[in-house]
């Protein structure tokens, strides 16, 4: 790293939209100017979750954040800050608890007590459009030890023994998938890294990809390596355009410097990577719908067995992982095993990377070590509730999590913690909600999504959100029966048994979770024809069936 | 081989097999809805669902490969629960009113598993949502009301048909089943093929025509082949009162295996509303006037027994005993100066040559197109003629198939085609010996100029036939036209170069123009026909519809006898009509494209006064004083060495 400051101008629409192009220009006018081309660094960053203050600059490495900026106010940053090295005055983004990446920077300085940063370490400090500094901060020094050192079956033993478990949200152990990858015969197989993040709130994979390309391109080639494959793919969610430039890019770079390609580092392995653009399907995050989706077709899941590990893209043994699982494999291989042990819980090493969102004092994104309690997340990065009101629920891992009680507030977030008290972790927001929140409106949005973004596949998630949707819909409306709680039993019940994939699965967790921790409430909206909180509507008239009344009146 | 248990059944299957098959095989029956065995497994219904000792869910027995020493059962309390819910939710999602369904009764899977599971009601309010009925089609309706979702139309679009025409649009409940992006299927790329109602479970597909004419309990069932080309692809023909309701294809059988095109499935319910000759007609006074067969007979006997000269046509969709008398009475006993089929050899003449000369049969078997990885098609449309042909490659272009089209015009697999070639009509030859020359590396760039073609494209596609590990060569009709014996002998050697003819397979494969064409073919029926002074022209129609062509040519004969079954130009200018049976009444023997000696079986009953071709032919010849007997047809047929070997 040979810059002494980074300057970030915000890229996202919204900041697009206000100007930050002649932002960004004025920058790179004012710093040739002062001849500061060589010390100070100009870049892109997307969303930092200040939208309130866009377009913005963020100087590190004081993570000042100025905005909202007009391009005459760019000439006093520079000069002031840039230059002489003082914070500009009056330029400020207006003060307001820290969030998003910002809340990161003063972890590092050592004020926030629990964070651990294993794979958030290089994002936001690097820049990530360059491969030096990649190469400067450890970059690609695992793929080289391992290309010149290490068998594939050691790699992956180390993998095994690191106990690294997959963090798309079902947690199944990494080490063990690739063993099964690498295990089946076959000349030719794939690595796919799975970055069609759509979970709403969730967007660690994003910043991950966008703040630190390399480290997931490195994780691919060592994958590849260590399964024997010698293609691989980014699916990326189709909305996230920065994080597959960013990728092209370091993919570009990599290749030009012998990292990819034909026989790396002399080593005769070979490996050849494409970034490949979802089109906005939630369900193509599942693997094997992912797969269909790269192969072409409609993104539906396949039926499992036989598993992507045997037959997956083409037909081809096909290794999946997340973004955030790949990111964990250069420091598990670069330290040790012994060394990633040491974070989190015994049987759920390693950290996890999570998004706060809701009703906190702070939202973003943070990485905490595995066994966190929700308490410790709020109180501490969330820096307690907003306008001191009381926790009453969360909802884990944007939709496909669960909804965790306030008594569940002090179990550890580890894997068999939340699957011992029927939860689960999901792949990584926390959507956190206050007592104005109703239970029932929150199942209603959950399910809401789920019928929209049920591919149709299989009969109990296509019919059975929608219905359970109508059933939720019908409550809120003051029209439900008690016999449509049986009836959501039945369904909620059913589609986590029945369903093909993991969306109709998770699709009943939620209702579950709501029909045994917020009874009382439920109860209110049927009995009573009360909503506690005053969110349901509770007009008396039933939403579902859509009679052509009800549909000219909405009209 | 793997060992299974169901339900307490020891069985052994082979690796790979599904535990839903494994099951059929122990005679273990469980429901299903989206599956078909014809279709690759989907996995979408659920009701198949079975527990399998160790798994944490029940699993769907559709897809689920067997393991060794896998225990499975197929029915205890979790599973028909679930297989109630399963169905509950079917009921619930669209209008599954079944009294008001052409299918309820029986023919309705739906309806039958929820018999089956002892359902009497559904525990769920319907959905009460709407849908589109899609009447537009002329053959068939898609009622999306009934529609299930099981996408056994969409596979069957895609994999047996290989048109792409069906597919869904939206996601989760908002999903159905729409033609191409979105058009009425009237509107849209269906060829009309039928596949998709065939395996449709519920009546979200119905055929227009069969409707409410009755449950298949009702109808009567006859198993026999299609005459509609020289496929002889397999067929059911479901019948009630002496009616065709539906044509459907035979799943069992060996060239199509359950596929048919609107030529075999719809075309033949049209011809029902074409008009029938019920009575022999004889003209009297410039009229044509109904008469007695044996006053028809007369005149027809007195004719060609006055006539020095008599030219005698027969259609090659008569069964092959009809053609052996034809060419009997005809040839043998009446010495007449032309004897030929109304193909006048066209499709046929040329093989036949050459499998004369070369002493053995050349061709294979047209299923080698469907397993090949290369196709090559000279001088045929089989998106018109021979159409399952055509399915055969269009749905194996996906899985990597390539093909290569020479001369088949502007059509859905030519616009698709890895490499397209037009050559100049009278030039198959020398582009046949390019693509030789340029598999073997000499020089081919005068060759190809003189075919008219472009000799880069000529290059690839020997490029692609020397890639191909299983490569098929298909011709036809535009070939044969202008081709000499050396462009056959041509492309024989092609297939020897390119590996289409090896010791194990022989894909070098010709489509034969009408059903009976390579039987004409064997009993020599192949000259041309040049009307000059003769006095007497026969022709033994049947249910062939007669071409412009040929009518023009016989309008100037001074007598003309026609046997056949609808009425015509051709019955219109005739001096004696004879009504004879159609395909559905008669029986008799097909020669098949690639060989097959395949039996056709009537389905209906003649009406009274019309008589088989064959019984026609006996009668003529009866009057003339002949005793023609059928019995020789067989050793006849193989006498000659044929294009492809026979097999029965």
């Amino acid at each position: 790293m040979n810059y002494r400051s980074m300057v970030l101008v915000s890229g996202d629409p919204r900041s697009m939209e206000r100007g930050a192009k002649e932002v960004y220009n004025q920058f790179q006018r004012e710093i040739n100017a002062l001849g500061l081309e060589s010390e100070v660094s100009l870049s892109w960053v997307q969303d930092v979750g200040r939208s309130d203050a866009v377009p913005l600059a963020v100087v590190y490495p004081e993570a000042t954040i100025y905005g909202p900026l007009q391009p005459e106010d760019v000439h006093t940053i520079v000069e002031e800050h840039l230059y002489k090295g003082r914070i500009a005055p009056g330029l400020q983004a207006p003060v307001r608890e820290l969030s998003g990446h910002i809340a990161w920077i003063s972890a590092r300085k050592g004020t926030l007590p629990a964070e651990q940063r294993i794979i958030l370490k290089r994002a936001g400090i690097i820049d990530p459009t360059s491969i030096e500094d990649y190469i400067a901060d450890e970059g690609y020094q695992a793929l080289a030890s391992i290309l010149t050192d290490m068998q594939p079956k050691d790699v992956i033993d180390q993998l095994k023994a690191s106990g690294l478990r997959g963090r798309g949200g079902a947690g199944f152990p990494t080490g063990l998938k690739w063993q099964f990858v690498a295990s089946t015969p076959g000349e030719k197989k794939y690595v796919i890294c799975n970055a069609d993040e759509s979970e709403p709130g969730t967007f660690k994979d994003r910043v991950l990809i966008e703040g630190d390309p390399h480290a997931i391109v490195e994780a691919m080639a060592i994958a590849a390596f260590s399964v024997g494959a010698d293609e691989g793919y980014f699916y990326v969610r189709g909305e996230y355009r920065l994080a597959q430039e960013r990728l092209r890019l370091a993919i570009e770079q990599a290749e030009e410097m012998g990292l990819l390609g034909e026989d790396i580092l002399g080593s005769g392995f070979n490996f050849k990577l494409h970034v490949h653009s979802g089109a906005g399907a939630y369900i193509c995050g599942e693997e094997t719908a992912l797969i269909e989706s790269l192969e072409g077709k409609r993104g539906e899941p396949r039926a499992r067995p036989p598993y992507p590990t045997t037959n997956g893209l083409w037909g081809k043994p096909t290794l999946v992982n997340n973004v955030e699982t790949l990111a964990n494999i250069p420091p598990i291989m670069l330290n040790g095993a012994d060394w990633y042990r040491g974070f989190g819980t015994a049987k759920s090493p390693g950290t996890k990377v999570c998004t706060i969102l809701g009703n906190v004092t702070v939202t973003g994104l943070i990485e905490v070590p595995m066994g966190i309690t929700l308490r410790e997340i709020i109180s501490i990065y969330g820096k307690g509730m907003a306008n001191g009101a009381h926790f009453k629920m969360a909802q884990t891992g944007g939709s496909s999590g669960s909804v965790i009680p306030s008594s569940l507030q002090d179990t550890p977030m580890d894997f068999e913690s939340y699957m011992d008290n029927g939860v689960s972790l999901g792949s990584g927001a926390l959507l956190i909600c206050d007592e104005s929140n109703c239970a029932i409106d929150l199942a209603i949005v959950l399910m809401n999504f789920f019928r929209k973004e049920s591919c149709g596949k299989c009969n109990p998630c296509r019919i059975g959100t929608e219905r359970a949707y109508q059933i939720l819909k019908n409550i809120a409306e003051g029209v439900g029966t008690m016999q449509d709680l049986e009836d959501l039993k039945f369904l909620s019940k059913n589609l986590i048994e029945l369903s093909n994939c993991g969306l109709g699965t998770t699709a009943g967790t939620p209702l579950e979770n709501i029909l045994q921790y917020f009874m009382p409430e439920v109860e209110a909206h049927i009995k009573l024809k009360v909503c506690p909180t005053g969110i349901c509507p509770m007009s008396g008239r039933k939403a579902y069936p859509e009679t052509k009344l009800a549909k000219l009146e909405q009209a | 081989m793997v060992n299974i248990t169901i339900d307490g059944k020891e069985i052994q299957v082979p690796e790979g097999t599904t535990v839903l098959r494994a099951a059929e095989q122990a005679d273990i029956h469980i429901p299903t809805l989206c599956d078909h065995p014809a279709l690759t497994p989907f996995g979408g219904c659920r009701l198949c669902l079975v527990d399998v000792k160790g798994a944490r869910t029940l699993q769907t027995s559709c897809t689920l490969p067997v393991t060794e020493n896998m225990v499975v059962d197929t029915d205890n309390e979790r599973i028909r629960e679930a297989r109630k819910f399963v169905l509950t939710l079917l009921f619930s999602e669209r209008n599954h009113f079944c009294p008001y369904c052409q299918v309820s009764g029986g023919d309705c899977e739906l309806q039958n598993a929820a018999y089956e599971q002892d359902m009497t009601h559904w525990p769920l309010q319907p959905n009460w949502k709407t849908f589109d009925v899609d009447a537009s089609h002329e053959y068939f309706i898609l009622e999306q009301s009934r529609c299930i979702l099981c996408r056994r139309c969409v596979r069957a679009c895609s994999e047996l048909s290989g048109n792409f025409t069906l597919g869904v649009e939206e996601r989760g409940a908002d999903s159905s089943i729409v033609a191409d992006l979105g058009v009425p299927l009237g509107e849209s790329t269906c060829i009309s093929c039928g596949s998709c109602v065939q395996v449709c479970p519920t009546g979200a597909l119905i055929d227009k025509k069969s409707a409410y004419l009755g449950h298949d309990v009702e109808l009567e069932k006859t198993e026999t082949i299609c005459i509609g080309c020289s496929l002889g692809c397999g067929i059911e023909v479901y019948s009630r009162d002496n009616h065709i309701v539906r044509i459907e294809g035979n799943w069992d059988a060996a060239v199509n295996h359950g596929v048919l095109c609107k030529a075999g499935r719809y075309e033949p319910q049209d011809a029902e509303n074409w008009d029938r000759v019920y009575t022999p007609l004889v003209r009297k006074d410039g009229k044509l006037k109904a008469a007695t067969w044996d006053d028809a007979i007369k005149a027809i006997a007195d004719q060609l027994k006055k006539s020095s000269k008599t030219a005698a046509m027969a259609s090659t969709r008569l069964p092959a005993e009809s053609l052996y008398l034809f060419k009997e009475l005809f040839g043998g006993k009446l010495q007449a100066s032309t004897v030929t089929s109304i193909e006048e050899g066209l499709n046929t003449k040329l093989t036949s040559q050459l499998a004369v000369e070369l002493g053995s049969p050349f061709e294979g078997d047209v299923v080698e197109v469907d397993k090949a990885d290369c196709v090559l098609v000279l001088g045929t449309d089989l998106t018109e003629d021979h159409q399952v042909a055509g399915f055969f490659i269009k749905r194996n272009m996906p899985h990597g198939t390539k093909t290569i089209m020479v001369g088949c015009g502007e059509n859905a697999i030519s616009e698709i085609s890895d490499v397209v070639l037009e050559p100049n009509v009278k030039n198959y030859g020398e582009l046949v010996q390019a693509l030789s020359a340029a598999l073997t590396d000499k020089p081919y760039t005068e060759l190809a100029k003189a075919a008219g073609v472009c000799d880069d494209a000529v290059k690839e596609a020997a490029q692609l036939l020397a890639a191909a590990n299983f490569p098929a060569i298909i011709y036809g009709e535009a070939l044969l036209k202008d081709a000499s014996l050396n462009t056959l002998k041509a492309l024989v050697e092609l297939g020897h170069l390119s590996g289409a003819i090896g010791e194990q397979r022989n894909a070098l494969v010709s489509v034969k123009g009408k059903a009976n064409s390579m039987a004409a073919a064997q009993y020599g029926l192949d000259q041309a026909m040049e009307l000059a002074d003769e006095q007497t022209a026969f022709i033994a129609l049947g249910d062939d519809c007669p071409s412009q062509k040929l009518i023009k040519k016989l309008e100037k004969a001074p007598f003309l006898a026609v046997q056949a079954s609808y009425s015509s130009q051709l019955t219109a200018n005739a001096d004696v009509v004879l009504p004879v049976t159609n395909w559905a009444e008669q029986e008799g023997y097909y020669l098949s494209a690639d060989g097959y000696l395949q039996a056709a079986v009537s389905s209906m009953t003649a009406a009274e006064g019309v008589l088989s071709n064959a019984a026609a032919l006996e009668k003529l010849a009866a009057a003339l004083g002949y005793d023609l007997d059928a019995a020789g047809w067989k050793d006849e047929l193989l006498k000659q060495i044929p294009a492809v070997v026979i097999a029965e």
